[in-house]
């Protein structure tokens, strides 16, 4: 049972991304492909986080920091004339090129230290975005592509940018490497024992996550046609960032995808519904989540399989579909 | 600059610390004793602002003495929140992603419940008060916050004497050196953790009933403060109350001084760059670089 379910998951992924290529051809609103869109680029968001957050065990509120950059790149490049698809590559690399600046000096600190450094980063890069004028400074950048504006024509490299996360994270997963990111999130002591360089592994699983999150940001930026610093660069970006893939499932590829998917369409019809309640609702979530359900959703879909499942003598289906990751007993 | 602008800076910059040593030592104690790093701190000192402004506007209480309910007050609204919410966190000595997270969540519900009530507006307490100036000769000092200052101080070293003589302080002095062994002795660390996380609520919202004299202040109050309070406490080494004064003036200072060569716009950054640059060289606090100086190798 385990393993017909275990060799059903590539058959149901690409079921769903076949589903999800058709849609626009089925003449959905606009406003549907909108919120798909949302969701591909929070989806993007979700899974580089998890990467150095679920994976790597580094928890990071600092990821407006990749978003915001990767906008304003690809927002100046488009202004001046560059292809879109490659201004997405210039954000990915100059968000790679921060997470260098920002992750050698970070990554000296450990645990809590960490995560309360990234808050001071994200905050001072903010403050210094809104007073650059060269680039708008408080009042924002106007992004301005040549040619028509083709809303599925964004669909799709919205979608093309959520498929590459699950790839990279995919291949991170099963690869050497991504043992060696979850030996030093179990413990980081013991992984240098063992000859990894804990500090390398963090400083190249940052640049890869910062890479997409960048991405993520550009497709973005070229989507809203507008970007401002107490947007992309904003706290609550960080905090949707780091909310997608916990509230979902902590380093798992499917909980960071479910909580995308999630929080996208819970923010975007709360926020039509009641302008002021959804991130109250966040925050109860996310209370909840800690104190009763540390997989996530994930694991609240695991409980129900387990429950619908015969064997007891297995430890279920679950754990080949959605992988493994907890929140609890994980230190800082 | 000459001496007596020097002086004026000085004098500010001492009764900045002492605000920021209050807005601190909430944190201190609870991350000593319980391992939680407590972003609802802010989210304390949001609803401390308010509470003063609501007895000051509806009863026409003096936000001082508002200041001063605060203090029981909140001290009963954290041992509500560590029975509620806290006690069911899996137990660790070291911090975890768990609490980290929900004390994050706790402090987004605690700011959009402000939005709900008091909406995103600027509120202000404004009394006779607010703009007395005290002048002995060149020198120039705000009353209030001078009030402000000895009614900050005072607290903190009320705190540091029950620390330092109490059954109670040392109860919790022994679970933050050595959790195990203070158990042994009979140390209920529920109790005191529950008691501790009131003290660190109750001075949470005792800074920002104070705060909340000095400053404006929206649902969103505590995050410019939350980010200094870490600074502080990480460079006075996270568990010491004299650590947390001194970080408290140090921070004072710089940020006093470099008003006068940072541009207005960038100074919300200066504390945020000084946290970045304090972790990275002093990733143990002042004291933790005295203890490596002072240890033989």
């Amino acid at each position: 049972m385990k393993r017909l379910i275990a060799s059903f998951q590539p058959l149901f992924a690409a079921g769903i991304l076949l589903v999800v290529l058709l849609l626009p051809i089925l003449g959905l609103t606009p406003n549907v492909i909108r919120i798909l869109f949302i969701t591909f680029v929070w989806i993007t968001a979700s899974l580089a986080w998890n990467l150095l957050g679920g994976v790597a065990g580094q928890v990071s509120f600092g990821f407006a920091v990749f978003y915001g950059l990767g906008a304003y790149a690809a927002a100046l490049m488009i202004n001046a004339g560059v292809n879109p698809a490659l201004s997405f590559v210039g954000s990915a690399a100059v968000a790679a090129l921060a997470s260098f600046l920002i992750g050698i000096p970070t990554f000296r600190l450990r645990g809590p230290y960490f995560a309360i450094a990234t808050i001071g980063v994200s905050e001072a890069v903010r403050v210094v975005m809104n007073n650059i004028s060269a680039v708008g400074g408080a009042g924002g950048l106007r992004v301005t592509e040549r040619g028509i504006f083709h809303q599925t024509e964004h669909y799709y490299s919205g979608l093309a940018i959520a498929v590459l996360a699950v790839c990279v994270s995919l291949l991170i997963e099963r690869s050497k490497f991504g043992l060696a990111l979850r030996a030093i999130r179990q413990d980081e002591d013991a992984a240098a024992d063992i000859g990894i360089n804990p500090f390398r592994c963090k400083l190249w699983i940052h640049a890869i996550a910062a890479a997409l999150t960048g991405v993520a940001g550009g497709v973005f930026a070229d989507y809203a046609a507008y970007i401002h610093p107490q947007g992309v660069f904003a706290f609550s970006t960080s905090v949707t960032i780091l909310l997608m893939p916990v509230i979902g499932g902590i380093g798992t590829i499917w909980g960071a995808v479910l909580g995308a998917a999630v929080v996208t369409i819970v923010e975007e019809q709360l926020v039509a519904v009641f302008p002021q309640v959804h991130l109250l609702l966040y925050g109860l979530l996310l209370m909840l989540i800690v104190l009763l359900e540390p997989d996530g959703l994930v694991g609240l879909l695991r409980r129900m399989l387990r429950r619908m499942h015969v064997d007891p003598s297995s430890r279920g289906p679950d754990e080949a579909l959605w992988g493994r990751g907890r929140l609890e007993g994980r230190e800082l | 600059m000459t001496a007596v602008d020097f002086l004026n800076l000085l004098i500010a910059a001492v009764l900045l610390a002492g605000i920021y040593a209050v807005m601190s030592v909430g944190m201190t104690v609870i991350y000593g004793v319980m391992k939680i790093v407590n972003l609802a701190h802010a989210g304390f000192m949001m609803l401390g602002a308010y509470f003063a402004y609501e007895f000051f506007e509806r009863f026409h209480i003096d936000p001082l003495i508002g200041a001063a309910l605060a203090l029981p007050a909140f001290f009963l609204f954290g041992m509500a929140v560590h029975w509620l919410l806290i006690r069911w966190l899996p137990k660790s000595d070291q911090p975890t992603l768990s609490s980290l997270l929900l004390m994050f969540a706790f402090w987004l519900v605690l700011q959009n419940i402000g939005y709900l009530f008091w909406g995103n507006m600027d509120r202000s307490i404004f009394t006779p008060r607010t703009l007395t100036v005290l002048t002995l000769g060149p020198i120039s000092i705000s009353l209030l916050r001078l009030i402000v200052f000895f009614a900050a101080v005072l607290c903190v070293c009320a705190l540091q004497l029950a620390l330092s003589r109490s059954w109670y302080g040392r109860a919790m002095r022994a679970l933050i050196q050595n959790p195990y062994a203070a158990q042994i002795t009979g140390v209920d660390d529920e109790r005191i953790a529950r008691i501790t996380f009131g003290l660190g609520t109750a001075f949470a919202g005792f800074a920002g009933a104070l705060l909340a004299m000095l400053y404006s202040f929206s649902p969103d109050f505590g995050r410019p403060f939350l980010i200094r309070a870490f600074v502080i406490i990480v460079l006075g080494g996270l568990e010491s109350v004299s650590g947390v004064a001194f970080g408290a003036l140090v921070l004072a200072l710089v940020e006093t001084f470099s008003i006068l060569y940072v541009p207005a716009g960038y100074q919300p950054a200066i504390s945020f760059g000084l946290l970045v640059v304090v972790l990275l060289v002093f990733p143990k606090g002042i004291g933790g670089l005295l203890e490596r100086k002072w240890r033989p190798a």
